[in-house]
C-alpha cells in the first residue's frame, strides 16, 4: 500500500528525503569546507573570524560558517616557497613512483606465475600471501625497523620505505591481478607458443598489454598507498628534509606547532590528486574488497 | 583454484621429455651430496671456530679494560671524602699514568654531576677536569643513572639480571666501556674508557676444511666403489640407506677430527690470553701503587681479585689478587667454553646429515627436476616471494622470537639468546588484572592495564561499526529511492570523506575539536553550552575518535549497501505490496535478508579495519587523557617507539595477532553459515 502512496505523492516524500540528504551532505563536506576556509584565510589561525568580547548567537554562527573573513592565497604561496613542503611533495612523489614501479613488477610476475603455471608450492604460496594479510602491522613494524635500520642500514632513506611499501602491497595486488589474468584465455598464449614466442615475449608482449586495465588499477592502488602512508614514514624518516608529505603535514600541527594555515593549504595540494583518483577508482576497490565474501 | 589447475596450465615440453627419459640415478647424487655435506660441515665448523676466537679475544680485550676501570673506580672511591684538591690532582695523575695515549679515561661523580678527572682531548685548558658536566655531556650523567638503576634492580631482586656495565662499539675500530664505582655500597659515579679495539685474532687456517672435505669425499667415493664392485643389491631402497649410513660414518669422523683440532687450538689460545692478562694486571698494580705515596691511599684488588670481573661485576676468579693464574679455574672456563663450540659442531653435523640424506635418498634429484621443469614459474614467482620472505615472513617470525626477550633500544645489538626472558612479557601483559587501583582518593582506573585497553578497543570497534552500518544503511536506503533526483550529486558528496587520505581527516578533526578556537566548541557555545575540553575526559576523548571515524567510515558502508540494494529484484517488493505487506515489513522480510550476503563481509572487513585504525586514535586524541583512550595497536606502537621496549611491544603485538586470529576463525564460521543459509 505504501508503494501506491509513494506514486501518489512522490514530491512530498522526496522533499523530506532531500532535507535529510542535504543535511547529511553538509555534515559530510563540512570538514572539507573547513580546510578550504583555513587555507584561504591567509592566517595560521583555527578561528575563522575575530570574535567580539561578548559574542552573541550570530557572532558564534559567523564563527562556524566556513567562509574566511579575508581571502588570501598567502598560505599556498608560503607553504610552497617558505616551507620545505615542495621538497616533501617531491620526496613523496619519488617514494610513491618507485613503489609503483617495483610493486607492479613484483605483483605482475608473481600473479602471472600463479595464474598460468601449475607448480609444486603454488597453493602454499598463494595461501601464505593470504595469511600474511592477517599479521598485525605493529608486530612486523619492530622487526622491519630493526632489519631496515640496523641490518641493512637503510634508516632515513627512501629505498627502505620503497622496499617495505612495495612488498607489503604484494598480496593484495597479486590476488587482484591473478583474478584478471585468469580471465585471459590461455589459447592466446598457446598459439603464440606455436608461433615460436618465448615465455618472456608472451608475458611482456601479450599478457601485460591485454591486462592493461588491471595493471593500471594495481599501479594506481600502489601509488595511493605509498602517497598516503603515514606510520612507517613517520617511524623511519628522521631528517626534516627527508620527510614525505604526510609526515610533513603532521609536522605543521603536531606537538607544539600550530601552523594550521600551512597544514590546510598543504592538505588541499596533497589531497586533490588522490581524491580525483579515488573517485575514479572506487568501483574497482569496492568490488575487489568485497568480492571474496559475496557469492556471485 | 582447482578449476584452473585442471585445464589452464601447461608445462615445458622439455620437462615432459625429461620425465620420460628419467633413470634411477643413485651414485651421482650421493657423491655430490657427500662432497657438499663435508664442505658444509667443515666450512661452518671453521666459521664457528673463528667466531669463537674472536669472542675470546673480545672478552680478553674487555677484561683488560675492565680491570683498569675497576682499579680506577676503587681509587676514585678511596679518594672521595679526602681533601678535595690533592685527591683530584692524584686522580688526574692516575688517569695519565694509565693512559696509553690512544684513547681516554673519564671519572664522573653523579651527585653534583661532576667530571672528576679526564684525559679526553676535549677536556683540556678551559674545560679541564675537575668541573661540572656541560649540557652536551648530559649523556654521561644519563648513562650513570642507567647503570645505577641496573645495580639497584640487581640488588633489590637478589639476582644478577641486568648488566652492571655498558660496552659500546664505536665503529669497527673503537670501543667504549663504562662502569659504576661504589662508595659505601652505593653507586657514586662512573668510570669510562675509550680505546681502539685491536683484537689481533688469527683466524684458523682454511686449508684444513678444504683438505678434509676432499679426503672425506675420497673416502666416501672409495666406499661407493667397493659397494659397486660387490654387484647389485637386490633392494634399491636398501642401497639408498646403506649409502647414507656409510656417508654418515665418514662425516662423523671428519666432524670429530675437526672439532678436536679446533678446540685444542682454542684452549691454547685462551691460556695464552690469560697469561697476557696476568701480565697486564701486574703492570696495573704497579701503576696504581704510586697513589700510596701521593695521597696515602692504597688500592688493592684483594685476595680474590675484585678487579677482574664479568659484565655483572662479579669476580671471575681466573687471576688471583697476587697476580698468579688460578689454573683450575682457567681450565674449567676453557672446558665450559669448549662445550659451546662442541655443541655448534654437533649442530653442523646434523645439518650435514640432513644434506647428505637429501641427496642420497633422491629428494635432491626430485627437487632439482621440479625446479628445472618449472623453472619459468619459479623465476616469475621468485622476486615477489623473496621480498615477502625478507620483509614479511621473516619479520613475523623474528617478531615472535622478540616477544620472548626483553630487548630494548639499549641492548638491540645483543643476540636474542642473551636477552631471553621466556614468557615474562606475556605474564606481565596478560597476568596483570589490576585494572582498578585503590588509592587514598578511592579506586582509580589503571589506564596502562592491558584489559582496560582491550575494553576500550572493543568499545571502539563495536560503536564504530554500529555507527558506520546504521548511517550507511540509512543513506543507502534514501539514495535508493526510485525517482529521487540529484542522487549522483549526493553520492559524490557523501563519498568524499572516504576519498580524503585519513591522516588528513584525522588532523582536520583534531583542529575542529580544539578547545578554544575549534569550530565544534563555537557551535556548542552558539547553542548556549559551555566549551568542552574534548581531550581531557575519557568519554569526550573517546567521542572525538568515534565522531571522526564515524565520519570516515560511513561512505564505505553506504556504497556497499547501495550496491546490494540495487541488485534486489523489484518483483519481490511488488509481490509483497500485493500481499499487503507494509513498508516496515518489507524492510525486515525482504531488504535485510537480501542484503545479508553484502553486509556480512563488509562488516567483517570493517571490524578489522576499525580494530587496526591507527591513524584516527594516534592523530586525533593521541590516546589522551593519560593513555586512557589508547587502542591496542596504538598502545603497541607507543611501547615500541616511545618507550623503546621492543621485546615487550612484540609480545603485545603477538597478543593482538592472537585476538585477530580468533576473530578470523570466528568470521569464517559466520561466513560459511551465511553462505549456507543464502544458497
Amino acid at each position: 500500500m505504501s508503494g501506491n502512496r509513494a506514486s501518489h505523492k512522490p514530491r512530498l516524500q522526496h522533499a523530506w528525503l532531500h532535507v535529510f540528504l542535504v543535511l547529511f551532505s553538509i555534515v559530510a563536506i563540512y570538514p572539507v569546507l573547513w580546510v578550504f576556509t583555513v587555507a584561504f584565510s591567509g592566517q595560521q589561525n583555527l578561528a575563522f573570524v575575530e570574535l567580539p568580547p561578548d559574542p552573541g548567537f550570530f557572532d558564534r554562527f559567523r564563527a562556524i560558517l566556513p567562509w574566511p573573513s579575508t581571502f588570501s592565497l598567502q598560505n599556498f604561496t608560503d607553504v610552497l616557497t617558505q616551507q620545505p613542503f615542495l621538497r616533501w611533495m617531491l620526496n613523496s612523489a619519488i617514494v610513491a613512483g618507485l613503489t609503483t614501479v617495483l610493486g607492479v613488477f613484483l605483483a605482475c610476475t608473481a600473479a602471472y606465475a600463479f595464474s598460468r603455471f601449475n607448480f609444486p608450492g603454488r597453493r602454499a604460496g598463494m595461501m601464505s600471501f593470504l595469511v600474511s594479510q592477517m599479521f598485525p602491522g605493529t608486530l612486523l613494524l619492530v622487526p622491519i625497523y630493526i632489519i631496515i635500520t640496523q641490518w641493512l642500514g637503510l634508516g632515513n632513506s627512501f629505498i627502505g620505505l620503497v622496499l617495505v611499501y612495495s612488498v607489503t602491497a604484494i598480496p593484495f595486488c597479486v590476488w587482484m591481478l591473478k583474478g584478471y589474468f585468469d580471465t585471459i584465455p590461455i589459447e592466446i598464449e598457446e598459439s603464440a607458443i606455436m608461433d615460436g614466442a618465448s615465455r618472456q615475449m608472451i608475458f611482456f608482449r601479450i599478457i601485460l598489454p591485454l591486462a592493461k586495465p588491471a595493471v593500471a588499477v594495481t599501479a594506481l592502488f600502489s601509488f595511493m598507498t605509498a602517497w598516503n602512508e603515514f606510520i612507517l614514514a613517520a617511524t623511519f624518516l628522521e631528517e626534516e628534509t627527508r620527510y614525505t608529505a604526510p609526515v610533513g603535514l603532521k609536522f605543521f600541527v603536531g606537538g607544539f606547532a600550530s601552523q594550521w594555515g600551512y597544514f590546510a593549504a598543504g592538505s588541499i595540494i596533497i589531497s586533490i590528486p588522490v581524491v580525483v583518483l579515488f573517485l575514479y577508482l572506487q568501483k574497482y576497490l569496492v568490488s575487489g574488497l568485497t568480492a571474496g565474501g559475496v557469492k556471485g | 583454484m582447482r578449476i584452473i589447475a585442471g585445464s589452464a596450465h601447461f608445462e615445458d615440453a622439455a620437462a615432459v621429455a625429461e620425465r620420460a627419459a628419467q633413470r634411477p640415478a643413485l651414485l651421482q647424487p650421493a657423491a655430490i651430496g657427500a662432497l657438499l655435506a663435508a664442505a658444509l660441515v667443515l666450512t661452518l665448523g671453521w666459521w664457528f671456530a673463528s667466531q669463537a676466537r674472536v669472542e675470546r679475544a673480545e672478552d680478553a680485550w674487555n677484561r683488560a679494560v675492565i680491570m683498569q676501570l675497576m682499579a680506577l673506580g676503587e681509587a676514585a672511591a678511596a679518594l672521595e671524602g679526602r681533601d678535595g684538591a690533592t685527591s683530584e690532582a692524584a686522580l688526574q695523575q692516575l688517569l695519565l699514568e694509565l693512559d696509553s695515549g690512544d684513547g681516554y679515561f673519564r671519572v664522573v661523580r653523579l651527585s653534583g654531576s661532576r667530571l672528576l678527572a679526564s684525559t679526553a682531548s676535549g677536556d683540556r685548558d678551559d674545560s679541564a677536569a675537575p668541573r661540572r658536566l656541560s649540557r652536551d655531556e648530559k649523556w654521561l650523567f644519563d648513562l650513570g643513572q642507567a647503570l645505577r638503576a641496573a645495580v639497584e634492580t640487581n640488588v633489590s631482586e637478589g639476582v644478577f639480571r641486568r648488566r652492571q656495565m655498558h660496552i659500546e662499539l664505536l665503529g669497527d675500530e673503537r670501543a667504549r666501556i663504562t662502569l659504576p664505582f661504589f662508595v659505601a655500597g652505593r653507586v657514586a659515579g662512573i668510570v669510562q674508557a675509550e680505546r681502539p679495539r685491536d683484537l689481533g685474532v688469527e683466524r684458523p687456517s682454511m686449508w684444513l676444511p678444504v683438505a678434509g672435505a676432499l679426503a672425506a669425499w675420497l673416502a666416501i667415493g672409495g666406499l661407493l666403489a667397493l659397494g659397486r664392485r660387490r654387484g647389485r643389491m637386490p633392494d634399491p631402497a636398501g642401497r639408498h640407506w646403506g649409502l647414507l649410513a656409510a656417508g654418515a660414518v665418514v662425516l662423523a669422523g671428519v666432524t670429530w677430527g675437526h672439532a678436536t683440532l679446533e678446540i685444542g687450538a682454542l684452549a691454547n689460545w685462551q691460556a695464552e690470553l690469560n697469561q697476557g692478562l696476568a701480565a697486564r694486571f701486574e703492570t696495573l698494580r704497579e701503576d696504581v701503587g704510586f697513589l700510596a705515596g701521593v695521597a696515602s691511599v692504597s688500592v688493592d684488588p684483594g685476595p680474590g681479585n675484585r678487579w677482574d670481573v664479568d659484565l655483572y661485576q662479579r669476580e671471575l676468579g681466573l687471576i688471583r689478587g697476587d697476580g698468579r693464574i688460578q689454573s683450575e679455574a682457567v681450565a674449567a672456563d676453557i672446558a665450559a667454553r669448549a662445550a659451546g663450540l662442541y655443541k655448534a659442531m654437533l649442530g653442523n653435523f646434523a645439518l650435514g646429515i640432513i644434506l647428505l640424506a637429501f641427496f642420497t635418498l633422491g629428494a635432491a634429484t626430485r627437487t632439482g627436476r621440479a625446479l628445472r621443469s618449472n623453472r619459468h614459474a619459479y623465476m616469475y614467482v621468485l622476486p615477489a616471494m623473496f621480498g615477502m620472505l625478507v620483509l614479511v615472513f621473516f619479520p613475523f617470525i623474528y617478531g615472535i622470537a622478540l616477544s620472548f626477550t626483553d630487548q630494548t633500544v639499549m641492548n638491540v645489538s645483543e643476540p636474542i639468546t642473551e636477552v631471553f626472558v621466556g614468557l615474562a612479557n606475556y605474564a606481565q601483559i596478560l597476568g596483570d588484572f589490576e585494572v582498578f587501583r585503590s588509592t587514598a582518593a578511592g579506586a582509580v582506573i589503571n589506564y596502562q592495564n592491558f584489559y582496560w585497553t582491550l575494553f576500550i578497543t572493543v568499545c571502539w570497534t563495536t560503536t564504530n561499526v554500529f555507527v558506520g552500518v546504521s548511517l550507511g544503511m540509512t543513506l543507502a536506503l534514501m539514495l535508493n529511492t526510485r525517482g529521487l533526483r540529484f542522487t549522483n550529486l549526493y553520492r559524490v558528496l557523501l563519498i568524499l570523506p572516504w576519498a580524503i587520505p585519513n591522516y588528513i581527516t584525522a588532523l582536520i578533526w583534531k583542529g575542529m575539536f580544539h578547545q578554544q578556537f575549534g569550530v565544534i566548541n563555537q557551535g556548542v557555545q552558539m547553542l548556549g553550552g559551555e566549551p568542552v575540553a574534548w581531550f581531557d575526559g575519557v568519554f569526550s576523548a573517546f567521542m572525538t575518535g568515534l565522531i571522526t571515524n564515524g565520519w570516515l567510515s560511513f561512505p564505505f558502508m553506504m556504497v556497499v549497501i547501495l550496491g546490494g540494494l540495487q541488485s534486489i529484484s523489484q518483483d519481490m517488493y511488488e509481490a509483497a505490496t500485493i500481499d499487503g505487506a507494509s513498508k516496515w515489513q518489507q524492510f525486515w522480510q525482504i531488504t535485510l535478508p537480501s542484503l545479508k550476503p553484502t553486509i556480512v563481509p563488509a562488516v567483517i572487513i570493517s571490524v578489522v579495519w576499525t580494530f587496526n585504525m591507527f591513524n584516527v586514535i594516534y592523530l586525533v586524541s593521541g590516546g589522551e587523557p593519560a593513555g586512557a583512550n589508547e587502542i591496542l595497536i596504538t598502545k603497541a606502537y607507543k611501547i615500541a617507539f616511545e618507550e623503546y621496549r621492543y621485546g615487550y611491544a612484540a609480545a603485545y603485538s603477538v597478543v593482538i595477532f592472537m585476538i585477530l586470529l580468533v576473530y578470523g576463525v570466528f568470521q569464517t564460521r559466520v561466513t560459511r553459515a551465511t553462505e549456507a543459509t543464502t544458497t
